[in-house]
């Protein structure tokens, strides 16, 4: 019977640690701040690329995270509340700060420090690029970094648009 | 008795979190097992496909080979003119952003034919830019080619076989901390770059993804304010272009006639498209 009550007691004490932590302890909770690392980025109205974006954030925004769906981020931005891809954030490293969206929603698999490893766990990465060119010197990745160069002003495609009566 | 249990349940229910990030600290400290655990990982997702950003290398590659036989056009004019009917086309796609964006080029050639490489890069010859007699018969063949972006075409032409190398790589290699990792995976990336190459500029896309490509453009087109009906104008003169020929695009692309006949049956009725007259005369002074 006593033993009943001391494991009463202990369980009493873990919930109450286990909610002080959830709710009190700093840095664990929404309100955590990315920096998107990936050009070409825009906030979106609802967590689908075929809404029609809010507005572009460029690289090395820093945005508010305010929770998470999926492969989706919502997020406050310059005052504008929206929707990111996670693409526009890179994995987590080894040793970076534990969030609580991670644990509960499953932030990507933490990194190791071999670069090997993190390779691996990748794919096709720009290391393995950098492999295949150094093995095929013949292809022309000069122009393809020039075509990737060939970008449209999002204010002057809205003119083009217009002018050409085609629909915003 | 009872009531202690539920207790219980719910102290560890408020610790699971704590107790679970607990041996993710301790995976951070302890790489062999973060190593072992990650390759399990990797092991267990070892059915996912390719991602976009994976995807996007495998396209800058395969753009990379095409431009190895091909030279870029320098009509900046023309390029910039390109890109804005692309861009406008592409974000009314199913697909309006992909990892790094669309861009659009220009080749240096005479030959017809255009090339969708995967993650969003499309090369078009000057040769097809002149086939089109007006802005909405480029913009039908910039639907085209985002249209097999969009649904993934060229990326899904890396064999399924090799793709499941690509994993047990990615797993086995997870699993050691060292060892010829980048060596077998660039191997694997060289294979999945013949693979795309092959399918898009030798022997083609199937019949099927061909015109469901073309259906995606009759929809792209619409939606962002293009005359479908250019399509079936564009494929009335590549019809006649194409007797005869053999190569290029005649040879990557079912029968245009079959692709004619399909199409005209899609477009319907449709009604007259505002602005037709400016965009055309915008043409002209571009392509010119």
């Amino acid at each position: 019977m006593r033993t009943a009550v001391y494991s009463m007691r202990l369980g009493r004490y873990c919930l109450v640690l286990g909610l002080a932590l959830v709710f009190l302890v700093p840095g664990l909770g929404w309100g955590e701040v990315l920096k998107v690392t990936q050009p070409n980025q825009s906030l979106y109205p609802d967590p689908d690329f075929s809404s029609t974006p809010v507005a572009p954030v460029p690289q090395g925004a820093e945005v508010n995270v305010e929770r998470q769906a999926g492969d989706w981020y919502k997020v406050e931005y310059q005052g504008k509340s929206g929707w990111i891809n996670r693409q526009a954030f890179p994995a987590p490293r080894a040793g970076s700060k534990m969030s609580l969206p991670g644990l509960l929603f499953g932030a990507p698999v933490k990194q190791t420090s071999s670069d090997e490893v993190a390779l691996a766990g990748k794919g096709f990465t720009p290391e393995v690029e950098s492999g295949y060119r150094a093995k095929h010197p013949e292809m022309n990745f000069a122009q393809v970094d020039r075509i990737e160069s060939f970008k449209v002003d999002p204010a002057s495609l809205q003119t083009f648009i217009k002018e050409g009566d085609l629909k915003p | 008795m009872r009531s202690l249990t539920g207790w219980s349940w719910l102290a560890w229910l408020a610790a699971a979190p704590f107790l679970v990030g607990g041996c993710a600290t301790t995976m951070a400290v302890a790489p062999v097992a973060a190593i072992a655990y990650k390759g399990a990982s990797k092991a267990a997702e070892a059915s996912r496909p390719i991602n976009d950003s994976e995807e996007y290398y495998v396209g800058r590659a395969v753009a990379a080979r095409i431009l190895g036989k091909y030279k870029l056009d320098q009509n900046g004019k023309l390029t910039a003119y390109v890109n804005e009917v692309g861009n406008t086309v592409a974000r009314k796609s199913s697909r309006p952003n992909p990892f790094r964006g669309y861009h659009f080029a220009v080749l240096d050639t005479e030959e017809i034919n255009a090339f969708a490489c995967p993650g969003g890069i499309i090369l078009i010859t000057r040769g097809l830019v002149k086939t089109c007699k007006n802005e909405d018969q480029l913009a039908a063949v910039l639907a085209h080619e985002v249209g097999h972006v969009a649904n993934k075409d060229g990326i899904n032409s890396i064999s399924k076989a090799r793709w499941s190398e690509v994993f047990t790589a990615m797993g086995a290699e997870a699993a050691r901390q060292y060892g010829g990792v980048a060596g077998n995976l660039v191997t694997l990336f060289e294979g999945s770059i013949d693979d795309v190459f092959k399918t898009i500029v030798v022997n083609g896309y199937s019949r099927q993804a061909e015109m469901a490509a073309d259906a995606a453009a009759l929809t792209t087109l619409n939606r962002a304010g293009y005359d479908p009906n250019a399509m079936v104008g564009l494929l009335t003169v590549m019809e006649a272009k194409g007797k005869g020929a053999s190569g290029g695009i005649f040879k990557t692309h079912p029968p245009t006639s079959e692709r004619l006949a399909k199409v005209k049956g899609e477009v319907g009725e449709t009604p007259p498209s505002k602005g037709k007259k400016t965009r055309s005369e915008r043409f002209k002074e571009k392509v010119s």
